[in-house]
């Protein structure tokens, strides 16, 4: 029984850093920028959640759709104001600007929010559903099938609307779409968007898990770039499967090894690219010279 | 042709690019917000003579590097908050030797490297006059070496792994009562003195791999197997977990009367929360560090969930030590109303003893300040304390419970806020 109790612990974990990951693979998929600001995105949407929470003392859940589109809107202004004008510089450079907004953004919090951690507590932030001898907490299940919904809708839309396959045309063949009337700018500051959204709402699902703290984005950004890197950059359903077997391992290594976690979570990462560089789903890839 | 997209090495590149990011990060961001003017004279800090410094009119600077941001933050802010205080408060009582204090702070961003880094630059470029410590045991380490290579004291509001004394460095002097394995005394002293049909007979224990955290538990374990409480469960993690179900959910099935817990923050609330999502409340919990974040604690827990939770501290808002009154009514008008964190009283006391060896050596020569401190206590807001020829503390850290919505000193005898305790811990509500 034990041994389905941390399975259940990991795949609840798994689902959670899937949907933190997804954004972050999304945009490497169309921009080919590594937004290691997608950890500092998260902890702004934690913070500004505790703050609506803790003044109004409302459903935090509520605000998935709020935090979502804020970060969206804040994602897409950084997009045109910032990303789209250093883009052509290459990959260095749009690594180093968004992790100069990742540190620009944690100084804002450090400012607004102090140096002090903050809880979102809502009343079901202690318990847990039981079925039998398997306890599931609420915070993480709740978290763990909003995870499933949103990553579902987001895999449906990029799939299913004319836009989100306009963005797969733009990330598969950017000149190829130019010429069917679909603009790479558009496209890409759109994914941005999504990207950043996914923050906005993992943001929400993170502040009833966990303490939040401005510093608490490299934590996470370590682990969404593992996520990401095992999945095969910019293929969401590599960041899916990746981030299953991961929060698995972590959940198992947790409970029989714990101090050898982290070597089996980056061991895990580093044994597969050693076999499949590309990742899980990701693609071989040439470059073409002239 | 060659594509505007990236291909394979591109692709790469980019990763490389973002996990150099990722791993330059702690020691990155470097800032000061002290006075940037450095100083002109040519003779080092650690020369300059009595006479020279008394005459002078020019205020006294001291280097601090602090963690303002990263892991550490939260605890360098409120030591800042600490050394603030103590600054304002010297300042208006006429500063020490006549001159007035200033405080010239670098940001460590929590990193050894950078921390190092600082330390050289206040002693070398800066050319301050004295230093104080950083926070944790984890950046003092590094930042011990410095100074005493430089001959220059550094006298640290936290630091007191054992590892930092292994170096057998003179100039480092830990501010606090005890070092890391002395701090469950109190707590081991308590538990022996139950009567025996309260006498917890197993015990868990879950230790983050923190200098400061794991030798406090390490020597708890060890003198309550000597006691004959055995021990069903006992781990360490590393300082990244953030999932505690497991944990949780292994310590459950053990079903120990006693939990211990080596927490730095995070892993102190999350391991409760678990606790309480899988129904497990144990007759007895201690923990380290994170219960003495006072209301950043109970609300992450849950108010009320606090109650009868032990843990080790320098330092009580209720104490009637020299000093304490007017270090609360300084933190209060520069940080408003509210109980100031451990960490800050901690600084606050580093500061004390710092300035208590200034005064009565009348100068700054380091090197004599050092053969001060190791002669004489110093009376500080946490009470005497005093040090043995490496630096290490001489005194008994108190023991502190959570009681209700206050907390009470428990122990030693003598201290105490209370002579009652909370006994078995009461179900999580």
């Amino acid at each position: 029984m034990q041994i389905v109790q941390v399975l259940a612990y990991g795949i609840l974990l798994g689902g959670i850093y899937a949907l933190l990951a997804s954004g972050v693979t999304l945009i490497f998929g169309v921009l080919d920028v590594v937004n290691v600001a997608q950890g500092a995105f998260l902890v702004f949407s934690a913070l500004f959640t505790w703050q609506i929470w803790d003044m109004f003392g409302m459903e935090p859940l509520l605000l998935i759709p709020v935090m979502g589109a804020m970060m969206g809107i804040i994602g897409w202004a950084i997009y045109r104001g910032m990303l789209i004008r250093v883009a052509p510089q290459g990959p260095g450079m749009t690594v180093l600007l968004m992790f100069g907004v990742a540190l620009t953004m944690e100084g804002i919090l450090n400012l607004a929010f102090g140096n002090k951690f903050k809880s979102v507590t809502p009343a079901y932030f202690t318990e847990s559903l039981k079925l039998g001898e398997i306890v599931l907490p609420y915070p993480q299940l709740i978290s763990g099938v909003l995870a499933i919904v949103v990553l579902g809708a987001i895999y449906a839309y990029l799939r299913f609307s004319w836009a989100g396959r306009a963005l797969r045309a733009s990330s598969q063949n950017r000149d190829g779409a130019a010429l069917v009337g679909i603009s790479h700018k558009k496209a890409a500051g759109f994914a941005f968007a999504i990207g950043a959204a996914t923050a906005g709402v993992g943001g929400v699902l993170l502040a009833i898990m966990y303490p939040i703290f401005p510093a608490t984005h490299y934590e996470w950004i370590a682990r969404l770039l593992g996520v990401v890197v095992l999945g095969g950059f910019g293929s969401i359903p590599g960041a899916i499967i990746a981030a299953l077997l991961l929060g698995t391992m972590e959940s198992f290594a947790s409970t029989f090894v714990p101090q050898w976690a982290p070597l089996f979570f980056y061991g895990t990462i580093l044994l597969i690219l050693v076999f499949r560089p590309q990742g899980i789903m990701g693609s071989k890839t040439r470059e073409d010279v002239a | 042709m060659k594509h505007g997209r990236l291909g394979a090495r591109g692709r790469i590149g980019a990763l490389v690019a973002s996990l150099a990011v990722v791993s330059l990060v702690a020691s990155a961001c470097s800032s000061s917000d002290g006075d940037t003017d450095a100083a002109t004279g040519t003779e080092s800090a650690a020369e300059t003579s009595a006479e020279e410094s008394a005459a002078s009119e020019d205020p006294i600077r001291i280097g601090i590097s602090l963690p303002l941001t990263g892991d550490f933050s939260q605890p360098g802010g409120e030591a800042q908050k600490g050394y603030n205080a103590w600054a304002a408060v010297t300042n208006a009582n006429g500063g020490l030797l006549g001159r007035q204090v200033e405080l010239v702070v670098l940001d460590d961003a929590s990193s050894q490297e950078q921390v190092v880094t600082d330390y050289n630059r206040l002693i070398n470029e800066e050319k301050v006059d004295l230093l104080l410590g950083t926070f944790s045991s984890l950046l003092n380490y590094p930042a011990s070496a410095v100074a005493e290579n430089n001959e220059m004291v550094l006298v640290a509001p936290a630091g007191g792994s054992p590892k930092i004394f292994e170096q057998n460095f003179k100039y480092y002097f830990f501010a606090q009562q005890a070092t890391a394995p002395n701090q469950a005394n109190p707590f081991v002293a308590t538990i022996a003195a139950l009567p025996d049909d309260q006498k917890p007979k197993t015990a868990a224990y879950a230790i983050q791999d923190d200098p400061f955290a794991a030798p406090v538990i390490e020597s708890m374990q060890a003198q309550l197997e000597a006691m004959g409480v055995e021990t069903v469960y006992s781990e360490m993690y590393p300082p990244e977990t953030t999932n505690f179900q497991p944990f949780a959910s292994a310590i459950a099935a053990a079903k120990p009367d006693l939990v211990a817990q080596g927490a730095v923050f995070e892993d102190g609330v999350n391991l409760v929360k678990s606790m309480i999502q899988v129904g497990f409340s144990p007759n007895i919990l201690f923990q380290t560090s994170a219960p003495s974040n006072g209301a950043q604690f109970t609300d992450a827990i849950g108010t009320g969930n606090q109650d009868g939770i032990f843990y080790a501290v320098s330092w009580s808002e209720k104490a009637p030590t020299p000093g304490n009154a007017e270090f609360l009514a300084e933190y209060e008008a520069q940080n408003g109303p509210g109980i100031p964190a451990e960490d800050a009283a901690d600084a606050y006391a580093a500061a004390e003893v710092l300035a208590a060896a200034v005064e009565a050596t009348g100068g700054l020569d380091n090197p004599t300040i050092m053969e001060w401190l190791h002669a004489n206590p110093v009376t500080t807001i946490l009470g005497e304390l005093s040090w043995d020829e490496i630096g290490r503390p001489q005194g008994e850290f108190l023991l502190a419970q959570w009681q209700g919505d206050t907390v009470n000193i428990v122990a030693p005898a003598g201290l105490t806020t209370s002579d009652t305790l909370v006994m078995p811990k009461p179900a999580w509500k």
